[in-house]
């Protein structure tokens, strides 16, 4: 479950939640000076469940999962109380921002631990090598496994993911294979290596919506079948009603508000999740104007003060959104919100 | 919605910040460009330099101090003569040279300047001088600089021929430059033309098109102008020579531009405001100017730009190996043509200085280039 | 792939045509005939006076009377029939004879100077890209801007004057005096090796900075791109990223640009080999313009701009060969 609310209390035996992460801030030096794309955010994900993850183009939700994977520019820093944790295939627990670049260790944990899919199939592949050559080589990295070997558990994870005739598309470049097929190719080059997490960065965002629906049965699927974690990203909430159990919902580099998906989204406690909420399109609700959230997402250099969605917030209130950020309230159930309407303490003027 | 407005009055830096951003969300397209820059320093020393070259260049007859042709027979392959304050026998407020007199090498026997430490000629300014006409238009009794009493100041020395060096670059540099501009509006106009009808028109217009274009692109440039400057009539003057040099290297120039026209050209051929313009009856002429050119202007001037450097290199080697410019005329390239051998280099170094101009000024222009195609490109905020 | 080589060995075939008449138009430009010049060279001093009676007859003799296109056809046809390329009236001997040697020695001297080009600057501009913005690149860049600003004939006069100095002895030409007429030879080959570096490396100086600048902007932008985030998603240890990945695809626009290159270094051959007393191609080639010999000029006009689209025919191929987009995409 989600619980970004526990004591950051070390090392208790039985802890048995697979990944955590606490006071995530990633910050880029930038010619306008030091920007600070995601701040304090903190989540945690068990073993075999699915996080979802929503925001807006820019509220930070990549760039928190590529630092999950050490994958950010060197221009990047971590602030110093950045925790993440993850505990291995073999129970061992790493410490992730503590990782040395190019290390064994870290090389071991992309791929083999945590698997990546990314939201272009076409530019995720290199177009100058088969799709073959690229699963073998993220076989024999993670599974040590080498040529015929190889080539057969390559055409054994094709299969899995829904590629007909494997063995003879094992051969082919990525350019001569459709869009969807190429997503599933994706998935398959990220689960050849079995890992205990995958992140699946808008996977279905560039795919017509036949194939996107196809596309999530398919991860939904792999995922019960392998007993596999997974990190959804998607700007979608109706996707992640369909896949995932918790959700966390991103704005600005903050997380505002998180909780399992059916809470969430019955009940929404915060203005923002409500509002993403009114803008999923309805069948029953043809006769209406789609609704959207007002205005743009403001950048992360010029961050409002106080609450950063006091902005766009119909609910705002007069004088304390704008100079006090709210705190985090703990509504129980694994739920929290990040807003001064749910903070009982909260001084009204 | 309702906009929760700041209850803090607005600080002096949020404002100048704001004001800031108002005007860059209203700034058009050149101005971004300019602005972005005016932020690549070593563009900016570039272009500095450029303009410094083409104001000494176009006013040549003003700067240097003696025609590009004029002889001194008493300073014949003479050294620099750097003009100093301080000397053994003092300072001066006012810069001097030693003057010179003229002795038999004992061995060669030829007539040798040698500086005389004890006299003393001092620099003045904006001195009375032979009439001229500056630009060959304007005339003009007054040099930037020169000595008293008709005595000579060679600051780079002198050639072979005891022509001063430093005038003569001058006027080289007015030439060499003409000709890279001269060479690139050629081009430019013919590329525009080609390329445009090749990628409006596309099809078999365009087929048989690039095909020209590949010959002309095949076709080495130095050997091609080697044959063709073979047929240039020996009697021509060294004025008709610079415009059939102008002119071949101008219609060997343009294969490169005309295929980013074309292919720019062909890319947003089927674009819906392409299509309302010529439902509106708009011409093709007018289509490409009016509403397909202005979209990538902004690369064209970068490829322009970037395509000097070219020009200016194949004149100087082509004159520098005696096929380009003749005398009287003088490049930059025409007077290297007196530094072919190892012996100048040892003996009179100071003829080289026209190759620095060459590579100060291909360099500039390139620099220049890629500012401008940093510049350009809105997706590159600080490449 | 099939269509792709015919299109392209077509396009090739329609080029070397067109430009094989552009060749013919210029060795008839050059005003007064050979005729005339012939005849000149050949009564001066003898007291006769030349007739216009004389010079016809030889005008006859020499073909040059027939009507400008089936004298084309003539020439082409030799040349692609024989491989004659006529008579070299200058030398009075024959064009083949003359160029002979010297068309093989300019191809050797290509090859090399196209191996040191790209030994060079594919792995400086490699290495460039993954270090940007660092101290080595900057000055590697600046290194560039100055190969591409210096003239090479000024290059080659610096080069020689240095080498004069330090090693004393006279670097220009392609071989020293004792081999310069001998038969070839295992001695030959290694006097023609110790001479051929430095023109190879004048010819290289220039292509060099370019493609160094071609290498690091296209591995720039590869380094940048998904597909590289994703290889390092997967573990993919970062030195064999880099080689496997995005170098990988940065040699691609070195591979589409070799004809250019090729025609880059012909340009400049000329003028280099008159600075560094090259009696080769390009040096003869000079020559025979400033004497109006236009059957030589012509040969080795076309045989350079042969070499040339030959050689953006290989180019492609090359292309095809590393990119499957291309190969598979028809």
């Amino acid at each position: 479950m989600v619980c970004a609310m526990r004591p950051t209390h070390t090392g208790k035996a039985g802890d048995a939640m697979m990944l955590r992460v606490e006071n995530l801030s990633v910050s880029f030096r930038t010619d306008e000076g030091m920007i600070t794309p995601v701040e304090g955010v903190q989540f945690g994900l068990d073993a075999g469940r699915t996080l979802g993850i929503v925001g807006e183009s820019g509220s930070g939700k990549s760039v928190s999962t590529k630092a999950l994977m050490r994958l950010l520019p060197n221009s990047a820093r971590l602030s110093a109380n950045t925790r993440m944790t993850f505990v291995d295939k073999r129970g061992e627990t790493i410490e992730i921002e503590k990782l040395r670049p190019g290390s064994r260790a870290l090389r071991r944990l992309r791929g083999g631990e945590i698997g990546m899919i990314f939201q272009e199939p076409m530019a995720s592949f290199s177009p100058v090598y088969t799709i073959g050559n690229q699963i073998m080589e993220t076989i024999r990295l993670h599974r040590g496994l080498k040529g015929a070997k190889a080539r057969e558990l390559a055409v054994e994870t094709l299969s899995k993911v829904g590629i007909s005739n494997p063995s003879a598309r094992i051969d082919q470049y990525p350019h001569e294979l459709s869009g969807g097929m190429r997503q599933r190719c994706m998935i398959a080059l990220a689960l050849s290596a079995e890992p205990r997490l995958l992140i699946a960065d808008e996977p279905t965002t560039a795919l017509d919506v036949t194939i996107q629906a196809q596309v999530l049965d398919l991860m939904h699927d792999l995922q019960r079948e392998l007993g596999m974690a997974m990190i959804f990203i998607t700007h979608d909430l109706g996707v992640i009603a369909q896949i995932a159990q918790d959700v966390a919902v991103m704005y600005l580099g903050t997380i505002v508000e998180q909780g399992p998906v059916r809470d969430v989204l019955q009940t929404p406690a915060h203005p923002y999740t409500r509002d993403l909420i009114a803008a999923i399109p309805r069948l029953d609700r043809l006769e209406h104007r789609l609704h959207t959230v007002p205005g743009e997402i403001p950048s992360p250099s010029a961050r409002p003060t106080g609450c950063s969605f006091r902005t766009r917030c119909s609910d705002a209130i007069d004088g304390l959104c704008a100079t006090k950020t709210p705190p985090v309230t703990d509504l129980g159930g694994g739920r929290m919100v990040r807003c001064h309407r749910h903070y009982p303490e909260r001084t009204a003027t | 919605m309702s906009a929760t407005e700041d209850p803090r009055p607005e600080t002096r830096t949020e404002r100048r910040e704001r004001e800031r951003r108002e005007r860059y969300y209203a700034a058009s397209q050149w101005t971004l460009i300019w602005w972005r820059f005016r932020r690549h320093r070593a563009a900016m020393v570039a272009a500095a330099i450029l303009g410094l070259m083409m104001f000494l260049g176009i006013f040549a007859e003003f700067f240097a101090p003696y025609g590009p042709t004029d002889r001194d027979r008493t300073y014949v392959s003479g050294p620099p003569q750097l003009p100093m304050f301080c000397d053994h026998n003092g300072c001066s407020l006012r810069p001097f040279v030693h003057g010179t007199s003229t002795v038999r090498d004992p061995v060669t026997l030829r007539a040798v300047a040698r500086p005389d430490p004890e006299t003393r000629r001092y620099v003045h300014f904006f001195v009375p001088a032979e009439p001229t006409k500056l630009m060959g238009l304007i005339p003009s009794q007054t040099r930037f600089f020169g000595l008293e009493d008709g005595e000579k100041l060679h600051l780079w020395g002198t050639d072979t021929l005891g022509r001063d060096v430093f005038s003569r670059t001058l006027f080289a540099t007015r030439t060499s430059l003409s000709i890279g501009v001269l060479g690139v509006l050629i081009s430019f106009v013919l590329a525009l033309t080609i390329g445009g009808v090749a990628g409006y028109f596309g099809g078999l217009i365009d087929s048989a098109i690039q095909r020209v274009t590949e010959v002309v692109r095949v076709i080495p440039i130095i050997p091609l102008y080697m044959g063709l400057a073979a047929a240039m009539p020996k009697e021509w003057s060294s004025t008709q020579v610079y415009f059939a040099m102008t002119l071949i290297l101008g219609l060997f120039g343009w294969p490169t531009l005309a295929r980013r026209i074309r292919s720019q050209l062909l890319s947003i051929r089927g674009e819906d405001y392409v299509l309302a313009a010529e439902l509106a009856g708009a011409r093709p002429g007018r289509i490409i100017a009016n509403h397909m050119l202005p979209s990538f202007t902004s690369f064209i001037i970068v490829d322009l730009v970037i395509s000097f450097p070219y020009m200016i290199l194949s004149e100087t080697a082509l004159s520098f190996v005696g096929l380009g410019l003749r005398p009287p005329a003088v490049s930059w390239g025409v007077m290297l043509q007196q530094a072919q051998s190892i012996q100048v280099i040892e003996q009179a170094p100071w003829l080289f200085i026209p190759a620095g101009f060459v590579v100060i000024a291909v360099l500039a222009f390139t620099v220049v280039g890629d500012g401008l195609r940093d510049a350009a490109d809105p997706y590159g905020q600080s490449g | 792939m099939l269509r792709f080589l015919t299109e392209r060995a077509i396009g090739m075939a329609v080029t070397l045509f067109l430009v094989s008449i552009m060749v013919f138009v210029i060795m008839e430009l050059p005003p007064g005939d050979y005729a005339d010049r012939y005849a000149f060279r050949k009564y001066s001093g003898t007291g006769l006076t030349i007739t216009e009676a004389d010079v016809a007859a030889i005008r006859a003799e020499l073909g040059l009377d027939k009507a400008a296109i089936l004298r084309y056809f003539d020439w082409i046809g030799g040349i692609i029939l024989r491989g004659d390329f006529g008579q070299a009236y200058a030398f009075e001997t024959s064009v083949n004879s003359i160029i002979g040697e010297k068309a093989w020695l300019t191809l050797g001297l290509l090859l090399v100077t196209l191996i040191i080009t790209y030994v060079v600057s594919i792995p400086i501009g490699i290495f460039a890209a993954v270090r940007r913005g660092s101290a080595v690149d900057y000055g590697l860049t600046v290194f560039s801007y100055l190969g591409l600003a210096l003239p090479n004939f000024l290059l080659a006069l610096v080069l020689l004057y240095f080498a004069n100095s330090w090693f004393g002895a006279a670097v220009g030409g392609l071989f020293s005096a004792e081999y310069a007429d001998a038969p070839w030879s295992l001695a030959k080959f290694w006097d023609l090796v110790k001479h051929m570096w430095l023109p190879a490396f004048v010819l290289a100086w220039s292509a060099m900075a370019y493609q160094i600048q071609t290498v690091r902007a296209t591995m720039s932008d590869e380094i940048g791109k998904l597909s590289v985030t994703a290889a390092r998603a997967r573990g993919v240890p970062e030195g064999r990223l880099l080689l496997k990945y995005p170098a990988r695809l940065a040699i691609n626009p070195i591979a589409s640009t070799i004809g250019f290159d090729v025609n880059r270094i012909f340009s400049e051959l000329p003028i280099v080999a008159a600075v560094l007393g090259l009696t080769e191609l390009g040096d003869l080639l000079l020559k025979s313009f400033l004497d109006l010999d236009m059957n030589v000029a012509g040969a080795i006009l076309l045989l350079l701009t042969v070499v040339i689209v030959v050689m953006n025919f290989l180019s492609d191929l090359l292309l095809a060969w590393l990119d499957p987009r291309i190969r598979l995409g028809g």
